[in-house]
């Protein structure tokens, strides 16, 4: 299946020039796993990189900078940094997913309401983005719900359809506060998604309300 | 008798357009195109190397290319690449001298204008070209430029050491590195695709005017950054953010998908 919706070239951007947030660029980096094209902009955002740096006036170092950096050069460069350990829930089941996420420690799953679960990922340099995976049964009908903040989606499998579309593996959808969204999961199989937010989710109506507990984390 | 026309672009050293000029190229016989290149590189003179060409209009008799030329001293792109390769192959503390000579001051900018320290900046741009050092041989001249490639190295030590700072944690424990694998499965192509990629970007940005250049410079800084940089350029930081989603959107656009 082609991917059809796509984080935006400045969103991409921010991800090569290391500038998003670690929830964020989990977000991305989720997309671009699926996406060669995205992944070429990225890429090219690298070239850009390189000719900004290049084109950079230089800073003065310190007199001895470079003498200091001669007495290293033959020491033996430090082994393999510490690799985390391993997640206690493991990723691995979780198709789609880039190989450093699977390596982050999750929790397990909970309801958050009728045939809706949530698992939250522990991101090692957390920001302010909380980022989980959301799994819906085929058929469900999310509740209406507007964003405090941003919200960052990557299907992961399954698909499902709102008024921006209709969205399968590998696709991005970027919610903030200016959009109402009803979400309805497609039927035939799960909805997995990985998602990335910024605030809270405000669900309305008297359900939203009752739940909006649960769903705080 | 082959007559190429062989259109010079000359880039200032922030890779913006200089001028231009068509050079006609003789010489008896039907030239493989490879070949063809190979003679423009003797009448750009030895200090200007060739650094990006593509063949416009392939069919016609008389062939033309377009080139840029990077007047960045002491030499080009390619240069630097080489210089690498020489630290990969045999260690070359000569070939590292002149890279640690022109990259550490500039790495060390780059992290100033990211909001770190002068302290902070120094140990990056020393670190950034250790990591050069230590890590030449997985250098692949077919897939990054040299200047691309030490960016990254700059940028995920910018983010080690921000972590570093925010988590208290010693500066080089994160693995920034693996969060920018995401490529599943890269194929053999990728790497050409890169190769013209970097190309097509040199070419995209030397269109740009000088204040659209700051703007795509700013991009590579964290958004705290932003508030500075717009007193600097004298536009209200709300411009600054449009311009710079503008900025991004027209060199994709400019770029296409298979860049």
């Amino acid at each position: 299946m082609t991917v059809r919706h796509h984080p935006s070239d400045d969103l991409l951007a921010g991800f090569a020039a290391g500038t998003l947030d670690q929830g964020q660029h989990v977000a991305v980096a989720t997309h671009l796993a699926r996406c060669a094209q995205c992944r070429a902009w990225a890429r090219s955002v690298e070239h850009i990189g390189g000719s900004v740096l290049a084109g950079l006036p230089p800073s003065a170092l310190s007199s001895d900078a470079f003498s200091r950096i001669e007495a290293r050069l033959g020491e033996a460069a430090p082994t393999v940094k510490p690799a985390l350990p391993p997640a206690p829930g493991s990723l691995d089941d979780v198709p789609g997913l880039p190989s450093f996420v699977r390596r982050y420690p999750v929790g397990g799953w909970k309801m958050i309401g009728p045939r809706v679960y949530l698992r939250p990922i522990v991101l090692p340099d957390a920001g302010e983005t909380r980022v989980f995976l959301l799994k819906s049964g085929p058929g469900t009908k999310m509740l209406e719900h507007t964003h405090t903040g941003t919200e960052m989606t990557c299907v992961l499998a399954g698909s499902f359809t709102h008024e921006g579309g209709h969205y399968g593996p590998g696709d991005f959808d970027l919610g903030d506060d200016t959009m109402d969204h009803r979400v309805m999961v497609d039927p035939g199989e799960d909805c997995i998604c990985l998602v990335a937010m910024v605030g809270d989710l405000r669900l309305k109506g008297w359900i939203g309300r009752l739940m909006q507990p649960f769903v705080r984390m | 008798m082959v007559s190429l026309d062989c259109l010079v672009v000359r880039n200032d050293r922030l890779g913006r357009l200089d001028h231009s000029e068509v050079i006609q190229v003789t010489r008896p016989g039907v030239l493989a195109l490879m070949d063809s290149i190979a003679l423009c590189f003797p009448l750009l003179g030895a200090s200007e190397a060739v650094s990006a060409f593509r063949l416009r209009d392939a069919g016609s008799p008389r062939r033309s290319f377009a080139m840029s030329i990077d007047s960045e001293r002491p030499t080009d792109a390619a240069q630097w690449s080489r210089l690498i390769e020489a630290v990969a192959a045999r260690q070359d503390r000569d070939a590292f001298a002149e890279l640690f000579e022109h990259f550490a001051p500039r790495v060390k900018t780059f992290m100033r204008r990211s909001g770190a320290s002068e302290a902070s900046a120094e140990e990056v741009a020393q670190e950034a070209l250790l990591t050069v050092w230590r890590k030449a041989k997985l250098f692949d001249p077919s897939s990054a430029g040299a200047s691309a490639w030490i960016f990254t190295i700059a940028r995920n030590l910018r983010i080690d050491l921000a972590r570093s700072e925010r988590r208290r944690q010693p500066f080089g424990s994160s693995d920034v590195d693996a969060e920018f694998q995401v490529d599943p499965s890269p194929l053999p192509e990728a790497r050409l695709v890169a190769a013209q990629s970097e190309a097509r970007v040199r070419a995209a940005l030397a269109e740009l005017s000088e204040e659209q250049m700051r703007v795509v410079e700013l991009s590579f800084y964290e958004e705290k950054t932003h508030p500075d940089i717009a007193e600097t350029l004298r536009i209200p930081l709300g411009t600054v953010k449009s311009r710079l989603r503008l900025a991004m959107k027209r060199l994709r656009g400019r770029l296409g998908d298979v860049s």
